[in-house]
């Protein structure tokens, strides 16, 4: 007996010796197999361990659905990992304001900072404090069409809404459904809610609704439901709009069967579609949304997210320094061209000149031209009130309720949650 | 203490710890606990700030949570009158003897050993307005008036939701019957025939009434799964088109898991656990009762 724990105080004793030799740092993130930007930070992480021996990065990747429960629950119990993933803004900002996040402010040197796209970096500072650094890539949302059925009806890009009303019209009277859109998922369809806002009301109406300068029921939000349900009674999108799915590509199935002919999206559908259907995806090109007649927002004006993936530093992490350095492999030069490589538009300099595809290419300039990017709206809000946007916008795709029904639920959450 | 160690009442006792140990864990200690969360504005992070019945308070206001109420005795009722009479008759047909029950046996068992978030799937495109099997096939025998928005319209969502459920649980309940029904003496049956009585009459007279005891307990079975359903209905819908297929347990996710509001989440639990459990007992006492009076 004796005997046995000795040996066993032996291991025990030589086991803290070897692990003492290595740092482990620990990484969770949404980069599992499937993801194309794995390639990328699995590179990064191979460069760093090798430039710093005893140092090891154990990845721990989770599916995406699974991500947000799993971190949140790791937090709440005190179990964060040292260094960890999330979308930016409200995302971030619930751990940020608990004290579970390192503030990177005093590492982040000029030099460093320069390399970003500043409205990127944006996402991830609270209180003008750098909590989580832009990684992965730029996304906006795009109305992709098929060239093939615009040049069979003679029809011309749209520039402005009467416009996109005769596009309609003209689609519409041939049986192709003009929009796909599949609004179980209920983001998808939000996406043309907050575009109508900010070409109605400019980046203002959300802002100032936001920090309760303004309202979540004046008019721009009012008017943007109007014509979501002008566009639904037209026709303009699929039968069963609330009940189709875009994650099992219900929508894009319609694109590809010649059944529909545009499809609002973020551009990470620009890998989508080469994948899913080459033959197609030749014929698909793109057009930014179009400007609506005596709205007060810049036509290349954009929504979407300027840097998708944030990656953060947890405050109890016992190598702020070697986390923080980790972070600088994750965001340099050799980590543009990687995720250049993998089809993104990373969210800082080094690879602009490696971007092949023509799409790609062009939603960089889109990007580059934009004087304001809208981040997505249930990012963007506080999570109760995500929510209530997420719902109203899918019910005013279903007629459920009235524009100003839809505006005024939103405020009355807005005032709950923001005050008055 | 030796002869208590070696008694078979302590080895009992020693088995069961494990088992009961988990039990306690994760079943039963939840349920004071979230009892005791449902007084505190908690987002899972903090430490939480007793509120006292502000949680109680809104839930009683709260429009959508008396919706998912509605939705939740909606699906109890669909199902037991559903589930447990096509499960009922399919034992009774599958136990007679004729050809090929075997093989029915199991096509029919099968749906049962889908996951649900399969069967989730299998639904979706089936109910897919434009490429789905239904509408098609309403359309291919000129019925282009029923192809419908399945999924889509809120007046019909929660009820293809409910028919999907069905699919998914009256395999169970057949298996139950037919479990139930091997236990009743053969001679009993071979008696009435013996008098000349019908195979409906039989079933009537002599299987209905001696699978009584099995019918209330899938009966209880059919009502607590139906108040505490979720994962078909998360999967298939999420709870919408906004609200109109939310049931309490969706809810309760999304409240607690989406907009972490934890106290309010577990407010919401907590009323599931009371109506499921007040229900059921409610249920099993009067069917005692009639039992007493009828027997």
């Amino acid at each position: 007996m004796k005997k046995a724990l000795s040996v066993l105080l032996l291991f025990m004793l030589l086991g803290t010796l070897v692990f003492a030799q290595d740092v482990v740092l620990v990484l969770w993130d949404i980069r599992t197999e499937s993801d194309n930007s794995t390639p990328a930070v699995l590179d990064a992480i191979a460069r760093f361990e090798a430039d710093h021996p005893g140092v090891k990065i154990k990845h721990e990747p989770i599916s995406n659905d699974h991500y947000k429960t799993r971190i949140r629950t790791a937090m709440s119990a005190n179990n964060e990992p040292d260094i960890f993933m999330s979308w930016g803004s409200s995302s971030l900002e619930l751990y940020v304001r608990e004290g579970k996040v390192l503030d990177l402010t005093p590492y982040m040197t000029d030099e460093w900072l320069d390399r970003f796209v500043p409205a990127s970096l944006a996402i991830g500072m609270f209180d003008g404090k750098y909590y989580g650094l832009p990684v992965t890539s730029m996304n906006t949302a795009v109305i992709y069409y098929r060239t093939d059925i615009f040049e069979k009806y003679g029809l011309e890009v749209p520039k402005t809404y009467s416009e996109l009303l005769n596009v309609v019209d003209v689609l519409k009277a041939n049986n192709i459904i003009p929009f796909t859109l599949a609004n179980k998922t209920r983001w998808t369809g939000s996406m043309y809610y907050v575009y109508l806002v900010d070409r109605i009301g400019g980046p203002e109406a959300f802002r100032n609704a936001l920090n309760r300068t303004g309202a979540f029921n004046d008019e721009p939000f009012i008017r943007a439901g109007e014509i979501i349900q002008e566009l639904v009674r037209k026709g303009a999108f699929p039968q069963g709009v609330n009940g189709m799915d875009e994650d099992t590509g219900q929508s894009r199935a319609l694109l590809y069967a010649d059944r529909a002919a545009m499809y609002l999206m973020g551009t990470w559908a620009n890998g989508t579609f080469p994948s899913e259907n080459p033959e197609i995806s030749a014929k698909i090109d793109f057009f930014p949304f179009p400007a609506i007649e005596g709205g007060k927002g810049d036509p290349k004006n954009l929504i979407g997210t300027p840097g998708d993936n944030y990656y953060s530093v947890s405050a109890k992490c016992a190598h702020p320094e070697l986390a923080v350095k980790f972070l600088q492999y994750l965001t340099d030069a050799q980590m543009a061209k990687k995720l250049v490589a993998a089809g993104n538009i990373p969210p800082f300099t080094g690879a602009e000149d490696d971007i092949k595809d023509a799409r790609i290419r062009k939603t960089n300039e889109l990007l580059n031209q934009a004087p304001h990017v809208q981040l997505w709206y249930d990012q963007a809000l506080p999570l109760e009130l995500a929510e209530v946007h997420l719902n109203t916008t899918q019910a005013l795709f279903g007629l459920q309720i009235t524009p100003e029904e839809a505006a005024n639920q939103m405020e009355a959450t807005a005032v709950e949650v923001l005050g008055k | 203490m030796k002869a208590f160690i070696h008694s078979r009442r302590f080895v009992i006792f020693l088995f069961l710890l494990p088992a009961a140990f988990f039990c306690i864990l994760y079943l039963v200690a939840p349920i004071p606990i979230s009892a005791y969360y449902s007084f505190f504005d908690w987002r899972g992070l903090n430490q939480g700030r007793f509120i006292g019945w502000e949680n109680w308070k809104r839930l009683i206001n709260d429009r959508v949570f008396w919706l998912s109420v509605k939705n939740n005795f909606k699906l109890v009722f669909f199902s037991l009158i559903t589930q447990i009479p096509i499960g009922l008759i399919l034992a009774a047909l599958l136990s007679s003897k004729i050809k090929g029950s075997r093989l029915f046996k199991v096509i029919f068992f099968i749906p049962m050993l889908i996951s649900s978030v399969a069967v989730a799937f299998l639904w979706r495109y089936m109910y897919d307005p434009y490429f789905g099997l239904i509408n098609n096939f309403f359309r291919l025998i000129g019925l282009d008036r029923f192809a419908l928005d399945w999924l889509g319209d809120p007046g019909l969502a929660f009820y293809s939701v409910v028919v999907a459920t069905c699919w998914q649980y009256i395999p169970l309940y057949m298996i139950i019957f037919m479990a139930g029904i091997t236990s009743i003496p053969e001679e009993l049956y071979e008696a009435a025939k013996i008098d000349g009585a019908t195979s409906f009459q039989t079933f009537w007279r002599i299987t209905i009434p001696l699978l009584w005891p099995t019918i209330v307990n899938a009966a209880v079975l059919v009502i607590v799964g139906s108040l505490k359903y979720f994962a078909l209905i998360f999967a298939l819908t999420g709870g919408g088109p906004n609200h109109a297929s939310e049931v309490m347990a969706t809810y309760m996710y999304v409240k607690a898991f989406t907009e972490m509001r934890m106290g309010y989440g577990s407010t919401i639990s907590f009323s599931l656990f009371m109506i499921a459990f007040t229900v059921s007992v409610f249920f099993l006492y009067i069917t005692n009762l009639r039992k007493n009076s009828r027997w």
